[in-house]
């Protein structure tokens, strides 16, 4: 059964126990009322009787016509109390019944008694006996009336008891059965409502915890049966999910231990037929150096070129899949401090170029270190490379505010690149120049923009051919230290 | 300046790999005899004069082990452990020459007891550089330990 419906039916139970009460206090009231008037009618009934019979008397000993008159009209009035008001309906008391005819038979006696007798031709002394006779039945007669309304005096006094009785066990059973309702109520809410819910506050907290394979089963059907089958179908589906989970991860781990085990295979297999290819080129330059025309010596520079560059192109691919393999670790890393290294170790490359380094101080930035340095690497010989043919070459690194949050850049006044092509920038193998002008691999924008992503970092750029190129990139909290400056270079 | 006794064991598979390596040594002038092993059980035979090298018994130890790590058989990690173990060939200076540049390889390598790592670079100039200093360093800068260490 619902809880719901349980509920209802305690609560019309109740009421229907309050209203029976109400309806028993106002029944025993009507009764007693009644009862009560019975009573005052009886009080009456008794007074004319006592009246009738003091006229009775009176009449029998003095024989006043003024007492056969009175006698008449008490006769009258004990018959009319005794046939209208409360008494009307012949009542369960049969001493009514008999009380009126009683009433009855004592005023034909009297009627009887003071009729004027035939003078003359009556015996005296049988005359004097028969009224005398007459007198001793009325006065029975008279006895058993007061009799009967005594009785029905003690009839009304007993009907109020009765109503008094029985109100009193009307309210005592009603109130036990209030008591044995609302001790049902509580039971119920206990049994079928605070028990469950404690199990499901238990059951939320073990899910909470991660024990997905808990189950609370429940068997009934009411509300909190239905909510703990859906807390079991939730658990279930999320169960469900996380296999999926496990199930993904694995296959992704798989995913990864097979590029793992490709890299490592490229890494060895590939690299070793360009070192042949190398290596042998140069033994035939170098013994066999008299035998060959310029042509020949030509081919294998350009084979030797060929063999080198592949084996670049193979190490920056590898550099790529294990910028995404790598674990990041996250910490608080000095920008500043290491833009600056990497301007140094470019400047002692090639001592003989003048490059003018901008580097603001105080850049910090959660990032992995080794990625980062890495990426700033990328976007750092970029700008040292296309600075080359620039005639007062400066390379800035800073902070700007980008919708309203700082962004780093690294900016150079190179020769820039076509805006129009910069959706191929980040691109694997894209590059914006021939390689004979710039050489390169168009790896390394790639690069940069995997590590920013691993990092969940924006990055972009923003150039035009012969007017330099800016890099931007905003971490999700780029800390600056420093007061805010002009514009980037570039 | 070079001792014709001091053996160099060179491990490697690759027939081009080894010439070259084979060609850069004798390029950096080194005179000392290089024995080739094309696998990881060969390899093993020869230090512990045991199999086709059984003739080998009573001979010493090579001065220096280069060893590859891809090979058939027993790669070189497996030939490592297995010097390593051994308490003859315990301290015998085992230089990895390889391609590879994974890092797992760099940590195996080196907490197997490698004592040194050298990565075959494709420009073959940058490897006669590198075969030059490794034959100079391990042949004649490096004070080797006694044959028969103390226990």
């Amino acid at each position: 059964m619902k809880i719901s419906t349980t509920g209802r039916i305690i609560t019309a139970t109740t009421l229907g126990t309050i209203v029976l009460i109400a309806a028993m206090v106002g029944w025993a009231q009507a009764e007693v009322s009644a009862a009560d008037l019975q009573r005052l009618r009886a009080g009456e009934i008794t007074r004319a009787l006592s009246n009738l019979r003091l006229v009775t008397f009176e009449s029998i000993l003095h024989r006043p016509e003024r007492a056969r008159l009175q006698e008449q009209q008490a006769a009258a009035h004990l018959d009319q109390l005794l046939s209208n008001g409360p008494f009307a309906q012949a009542d369960p008391s049969t001493s009514l019944v008999a009380l009126r005819e009683r009433a009855a038979a004592a005023h034909r006696l009297f009627t009887e008694l003071v009729r004027p007798g035939v003078d003359g031709d009556v015996d005296i002394v049988a005359e004097q006996r028969y009224l005398a006779q007459l007198t001793t039945r009325l006065l029975l007669q008279h006895q058993e009336i007061a009799n009967d309304a005594f009785q029905l005096a003690d009839y009304t006094r007993a009907r109020i008891d009765a109503a008094q009785r029985r109100l009193i066990f009307v309210i005592l059973g009603g109130l036990s059965l209030l008591a044995l309702t609302t001790a049902l109520a509580a039971w119920l809410i206990h049994g079928k409502v605070l028990r469950p819910l404690r199990r499901i506050e238990e059951g939320t907290q073990e899910v909470a915890a991660g024990n997905l394979d808990f189950r609370l089963d429940f068997s009934s059907n009411d509300e909190i049966g239905r909510m703990a089958r859906n807390f079991d179908a939730m658990t279930d589906a999320l169960r469900g999910s996380f296999a999926q989970i496990e199930r993904s991860n694995h296959e992704l781990g798989a995913l990864n231990k097979e590029m793992e085990a490709f890299s490592y295979s490229v890494s060895h297999d590939l690299r070793a037929p360009l070192r042949s290819m190398d290596g042998f080129s140069l033994s035939l330059l170098e013994d066999y150096s008299d035998k060959l025309d310029d042509e020949g010596r030509d081919s294998l520079v350009r084979i030797r070129n060929a063999s080198q560059r592949m084996g670049r192109l193979i190490d920056e691919l590898l550099g790529l899949a294990r910028v995404t393999r790598t674990e990041l670790k996250v910490r608080q890393v000095d920008l500043s401090a290491m833009v600056r290294e990497i301007a140094e170790s470019l400047q002692q490359r090639q001592p003989e170029r003048s490059v003018q380094w901008q580097i603001d101080d105080g850049i910090e930035v959660r990032a992995d270190r080794a990625l980062l340095h890495i990426a700033l690497q990328n976007l750092l010989e970029n700008a040292w490379k296309f600075t080359a043919r620039t005639e007062a070459p400066v390379i800035r690194v800073g902070t700007v505010a980008h919708d309203g949050q700082p962004a780093c850049f690294v900016g150079d006044n190179g020769v820039g690149f076509d805006m129009s092509y910069a959706d191929r920038l980040f691109g694997a193998f894209q590059r914006m120049h021939h390689e004979s002008e710039f050489p390169g691999t168009g790896i390394g924008l790639a690069i940069v923009q995997r590590i920013f992503h691993r990092h969940e970092a924006a990055v972009w750029a923003h150039s035009a051919p012969g007017q330099g190129a800016t890099f931007y990139f905003k971490f999700r909290d780029t800390h600056d230290e420093r007061p805010r400056q002009g514009h980037p270079a570039g | 300046m070079n001792d014709p006794d001091k053996v160099i064991l060179l491990v490697e598979d690759n027939p081009d790999d080894e010439a070259l390596t084979l060609r850069a040594l004798r390029r950096s002038h080194l005179l000392n005899p290089i024995e080739v092993a094309r696998d990881g059980v060969e390899a093993l035979d020869f230090l512990f004069a045991r199999g086709t090298r059984a003739a080998r018994a009573g001979e010493p130890l090579p001065t220096l082990v280069i060893l590859d790590l891809k090979l058939p058989k027993l790669d070189g990690l497996g030939v490592l452990k297995a010097i390593r173990s051994e308490p003859r060939t315990r301290f015998l200076p085992v230089v990895i020459l390889t391609s590879s540049q994974e890092e797992r390889d760099l940590i195996s390598g080196y907490e197997l007891g490698a004592n040194s790592y050298v990565r075959k670079p494709v420009d073959f100039n940058e490897f006669l550089d590198a075969a030059k200093v490794l034959g100079i360093y391990w042949l004649m800068i490096n004070q080797l330990p006694p044959e028969r260490p103390a226990q």
